[in-house]
């Protein structure tokens, strides 16, 4: 008596459910292709970095390209012609978050044109890898004890906060440069700008400011989104090359990453460059994302349908098993 | 094996969840609760946002009791009639309760509220329930036979206007009450995550005198449509609903109910109150102490909510 009727409670809820799934989302198949198209393109070029002279040389996280070249070395040694420069490229220049995303490292690699260091561990140079996910405004509270409770009583909104914040080096920055230099290029956590946003009221001071900026790096730390190796962070392969290994933890926010690469002698830069990854969720993940973000109606309907189908399914499965 | 959740954003352990799933459905069976009190409590300590834990966990509860519910309706146990009110009633509550966690998110209140809730009904009806089964039990030790509930009694319910005769309750009382108790249900299942029937059931039997017979089956009925209503809120107001992690759930819950309710055929009824009253009051307890514990970190950072 029970077996037709579960069979026929069963057939039209998985075409149902398989229709939802795979019709729905029209948009966002279409949308996926230019990400496959991204990966052709993924190969790994260094090669013809010494050939292609590149002396358009871009630092600062976010500002348009310049012709401006980079001030050569302070050091007195090195003249004009002989100016070294900086050529960096990554593993993995597009990165897929789907179901199965646990995370992915990506290497940052490159050469120093010009390289003036007699071996790879004289110290003559210092190179920073700094890899950044896209800004984006964070609020930070703070807890106080009231009337026995501890409740957020106060917050602070940050204009643009990098999302995600990997620093590497061959050796502590601080020993690389002093913190105006740092500061200017944003290189390390106490170095990134926490501005307040637009039309925030400030009513702390700044002590206050700082406890609240220590504890964002603090907690961004915490959430393993920040991450800093400065012992060996960037290692040298003979005279001219380096490269260095970033991890991108299975929580990373999805969005475009910036690779930075600095070169640096004396404590000033004389070469940056740039590089840059894709992170974008892929298969199942981005058409479930997309669908709840785009189709939020659509999506809800289809989360009760699913519910309930798998609800029913369930039941109708284990009433045949006890009979 | 991990899996990469959509609307979480985070990667969790598959096994983990599903053990989650199938041990919170394992007491749902046994005590013959929906067991979203437990299921979201425990997302938000694995990592969960504790919004996405709230919409994801009305979901879960959905898919728990529609079949249940089902089932009470073959068997005539739905006093339909008194569960289109309490629906209605529990549909502008969730409407309230969804709009009050977007607001409570963009001020940063949102889990503090959540907390207090929990500690708030899980205290109360973890009281009530264990005093209860304390008194059956020693009544029942003692030998003396338990007083039948008094039919018939009038209070100040019976006052109210909008009289509606529930003729499957043998009821002709005023549908405010009723429609109240259904919104009030219904803001808590989309604040606090869960499906109410510890609420709702005590309130139909106390309050609205309803026949027990019929309780069960019309609580279920109301949860299934308010549930299935909150989904859809959370979905489109928050965006909170992560289809894969209610999967998870889904599948654990329900191997864990039938394993539970083997299980609590084997219990007597105040012996399985009183064990539940305990569990009711040692998740009360714990989130408690998250409250009134000096934390580690006073800091907390979140990412900007749009405006409203």
């Amino acid at each position: 008596m029970q077996r037709p009727r579960s069979i026929t409670l069963g057939l039209p809820s998985v075409m149902c459910v398989c229709a939802l799934v795979f019709g729905v989302p029209f948009a966002t198949n279409a949308q996926s292709q230019d990400s496959t198209g991204m990966k052709l393109s993924r190969t790994v070029v260094a090669a013809n970095a010494q050939t292609r002279p590149r002396p358009k040389v871009r630092m600062g996280p976010r500002r348009p390209p310049t012709r401006e070249r980079v001030p050569p070395a302070s050091a007195a040694d090195s003249s004009a012609e002989s100016a070294e420069t900086i050529e960096a490229d990554v593993s993995t220049r597009s990165v897929e978050v789907t179901a199965g995303f646990t995370g992915h490292e990506i290497l940052v690699f490159g050469s120093i044109h010009n390289s003036q260091q007699p071996t790879d561990d004289s110290g003559y140079y210092d190179v920073v890898v700094v890899v950044e996910g896209a800004p984006e405004p964070v609020v930070v509270r703070r807890k106080s004890d009231v009337a026995g409770l501890w409740i957020n009583t106060s917050s602070v909104t940050f204009a643009s906060l990098p999302t995600y914040y990997a620093i590497a080096a061959n050796r502590a920055i601080e020993e690389i440069a002093g913190p105006n230099v740092l500061d200017k290029l944003a290189i390390g956590f106490a170095h990134i700008k926490m501005t307040p946003a637009p039309g925030y009221k400030w009513s702390f001071s700044e002590q206050q400011l700082a406890a609240f900026k220590a504890a964002t790096i603090r907690l961004k730390q915490k959430e393993g989104l920040y991450v800093v190796q400065v012992k060996d962070g960037v290692q040298f392969i003979g005279r001219s090359l380096f490269r260095s290994t970033v991890s991108l933890p299975a929580n990373v926010p999805v969005g475009p990453l910036v690779a930075r690469v600095f070169l640096f002698r004396n404590g000033e830069v004389i070469s940056a460059h740039i590089a840059r990854v894709t992170l974008e969720r892929a298969g199942l993940e981005r058409v479930l994302h997309n669908f709840a973000f785009r189709y939020p109606f659509s999506y809800g309907l289809f989360a009760v349908i699913l519910a309930v189908l798998s609800g029913l399914l369930a039941s109708a499965y284990f009433r045949r098993q006890t009979g | 094996m991990s899996i990469y959740l959509p609307i979480a954003e985070m990667s969790v352990n598959v096994a983990l969840f599903l053990a989650m799933g199938g041990a919170v459905g394992f007491l749902s069976g046994l005590f013959g609760v929906g067991g979203g009190f437990l299921l979201t409590p425990l997302l938000i300590f694995l990592g969960i946002p504790s919004a996405v834990a709230v919409g994801t966990g009305s979901m879960q509860i959905l898919a728990s009791s529609v079949s249940g519910a089902i089932a009470q309706y073959r068997r005539n146990n739905v006093d339909v009639k008194m569960g289109m009110v309490l629906v209605g009633g529990g549909i502008f509550g969730s409407a309230i309760g969804v709009g009050l966690v977007r607001l409570l998110r963009l001020v940063g209140q949102f889990d503090l509220f959540v907390a207090l809730s929990y500690v708030t009904f899980l205290g109360a009806v973890g009281a009530l329930m264990l005093i209860e089964s304390i008194g059956t039990i020693h009544r029942t030790r003692s030998g003396k036979t338990v007083s039948a509930r008094k039919t018939g009694q009038h209070s100040w319910v019976h006052g109210l206007p909008f009289k509606m005769r529930f003729h499957r309750s043998k009821l002709y009382i005023s549908a405010v009450p009723p429609a109240l108790i259904g919104a009030f249900v219904g803001f808590m299942a989309a604040i606090m995550g869960v499906g109410g029937g510890f609420v709702l059931v005590p309130a139909m039997i106390y309050l609205l005198r309803v026949p027990t017979s019929v309780v069960v089956g019309t609580s279920l009925f109301q949860i299934v449509f308010v549930m299935a209503a909150t989904t859809l809120l959370q979905a489109v107001q928050n965006q909170t609903v992560d289809v894969v992690l209610a999967l998870l759930l889904i599948v654990g819950g329900v191997v864990g109910a039938q394993v539970g309710a083997i299980a609590g055929g084997r219990l007597k009824g105040e012996q399985l109150r009183f064990l539940l009253a305990g569990l009711v009051l040692l998740v009360c307890l714990r989130i408690g102490w998250d409250l009134v514990a000096k934390p580690t970190e006073i800091y907390s950072i979140g990412p900007v909510i749009g405006s409203i």
